[in-house]
């Protein structure tokens, strides 16, 4: 009984602690960031001594947890659509600010023929195409863009296959379920990806390069005033810059 | 209101329930009745194996199906050397992993249903000069009637259901694999809230009417007896 008494006092004052604990300070960053996080947070943590938290997800899925009232304090979007809704709206504080570019790539694991890029997918020797979601992902907007400019897009309709989002391309590149995908450069310049089959980039005149929008939200001013100023300026300095550059972003 | 596209999906999942549950009628009924009445001693891999996927994660599952069935995996080499084609991103695709992903909703049930039977009314039947088969159709199927509805019932509402898996191998092909509750899914991310509620209302009525018939149905008395 005192025992139980005891844990049940042990519980209460843990639980309480955990309350009064500062919030941790978490950037919420788009599914393509993946691979550079790790390095801009590194780099930050070097030169200002705080620690950032990440939290990954898609976009689209950030900004509505975002309405719902998630703890975040910065957010890294994809595009520029989600995060200048959610300053519209009130919940980000300043508005979005493009800190990179991201760029197509086609990426093949099953020795597909990638010579003569986007308008040589219409080859019978390429079996499926895999893109990620045009009504849900900008990447996917943009790939359909390109086979409109190299006029393949309604031949290649039979051939699509439709990802949720890039990262599910590249599940479906991977698994060599598909022929083809079209991913993104920062994808497959990643550690984790080199070596991976073959890559080429897709003609910057075909389509838009991606802007990638950075917003403080109204979490971060309310309860990590600095840390998130600090990173809001960070994320567009020289450092942040060259790791952008060197993950396979074009730079603003 | 439902968009023409919302219908497709809508018709698209009525379809994939039905026909993966017919066939697992056919496939999940020998399975249940083999594993109550056989004797061997490799009896539990086999039902272990059959109950897998309650445990597996979806999208655990669907990875492990995207890779058997692609060009390079063995279901995938054995589909296409028999002339059948790829089968991701397939109707037929999600077919074959439906039945696998809902195989356990059937068996259970069935299992339940046979074991409660017990050895006497077999007896009976053998006794008097019925052959297994028939003693199967005359004895067992009535008196495990409730069980097969359960089983049906738990099979179409399963398939219906169904996310992790499609999502992974369906590639959300219009009128092939785009079912309903990738479109509800894809309504929500698009932030068509609107569109996403009148299909998942619609798709919630329909449950439930299929659940509240079925149920009716099975509390009737003296069914099948």
């Amino acid at each position: 009984m005192r025992s139980l008494k005891q844990l049940l006092i042990a519980s209460v004052l843990a639980v309480s602690m955990q309350v009064q604990a500062a919030e941790p300070f978490t950037v919420a960053i788009a599914a393509n960031l993946k691979y550079v996080f790790d390095d801009l947070a590194a780099e930050f943590k070097q030169e200002t001594g705080i620690e950032a938290q990440s939290v990954l997800n898609a976009s689209g899925k950030i900004a509505t947890q975002v309405r719902q009232g998630a703890p975040f304090d910065v957010f890294m979007s994809a595009d520029m659509e989600f995060p200048e809704g959610l300053y519209k709206e009130g919940f980000a504080v300043t508005a979005p600010k493009p800190y990179a570019y991201g760029l197509l790539v086609l990426w093949s694991q099953t020795g597909a023929d990638l010579s003569k890029g986007v308008a040589g997918l219409t080859d019978a020797a390429i079996g499926k195409v895999a893109i990620a979601n045009p009504k849900l992902a900008p990447f996917g907007k943009q790939a359909l863009k390109a086979m409109e400019f190299y006029k393949v897009k309604v031949a290649l309709e039979p051939k699509l296959v439709y990802g949720e989002s890039i990262t599910q391309v590249s599940q479906y590149v991977d698994s060599k379920a598909v022929d083809v995908g079209f991913s993104a450069k920062s994808i497959v310049v990643a550690p984790e990806t080199t070596g991976k089959g073959k890559w080429v980039a897709v003609p910057e005149e075909s389509y838009e390069p991606i802007a990638q929008g950075v917003v403080i939200l109204k979490h971060g001013i309310d309860n990590n005033a600095d840390a998130a100023r600090k990173f809001y300026g960070f994320v567009q300095s020289e450092k942040a810059r060259a790791i952008f550059a060197k993950n396979g972003y074009k730079l603003p | 209101m439902l968009s023409i596209e919302d219908i497709q999906t809508i018709w698209l999942t009525i379809k994939l329930a039905s026909l993966v549950t017919l066939l697992l009628l056919i496939i999940g009924t020998p399975v249940a009745w083999w594993l109550v009445r056989s004797r061997v001693w490799w009896k539990g891999l086999v039902a272990s194996v059959v109950a897998l996927p309650l445990v597996l994660p979806p999208s655990v599952l669907g990875f492990y199906l995207l890779l058997a069935m692609g060009p390079q995996g063995p279901l995938g080499k054995l589909t296409q050397a028999t002339g059948l084609g790829s089968l991701p991103f397939t109707f037929w695709g999600l077919v074959l992993a439906s039945v696998l992903y809902s195989l356990p909703f059937m068996v259970q049930p069935l299992h339940t249903a046979f074991e409660a039977i017990g050895e006497r009314p077999l007896e009976v039947a053998a006794t008097l000069r019925a052959s297994p088969l028939d003693t199967f159709f005359s004895v067992v199927v009535p008196m495990s009637w409730p069980g097969f509805l359960t089983a049906a019932m738990l099979t179409f509402a399963h398939t219906v259901g169904e996310f992790g898996v499609v999502l992974m191998i369906g590639g959300n092909v219009p009128g092939q694999t785009r079912v309903a509750s990738v479109q509800i899914y894809d309504h929500v991310e698009a932030l068509e809230y609107s569109q996403a509620h009148t299909l998942a209302a619609v798709m919630l009525l329909f449950s439930f009417l299929v659940l509240l018939a079925l149920h009716v149905w099975r509390t009737q008395p003296n069914r099948g007896y």
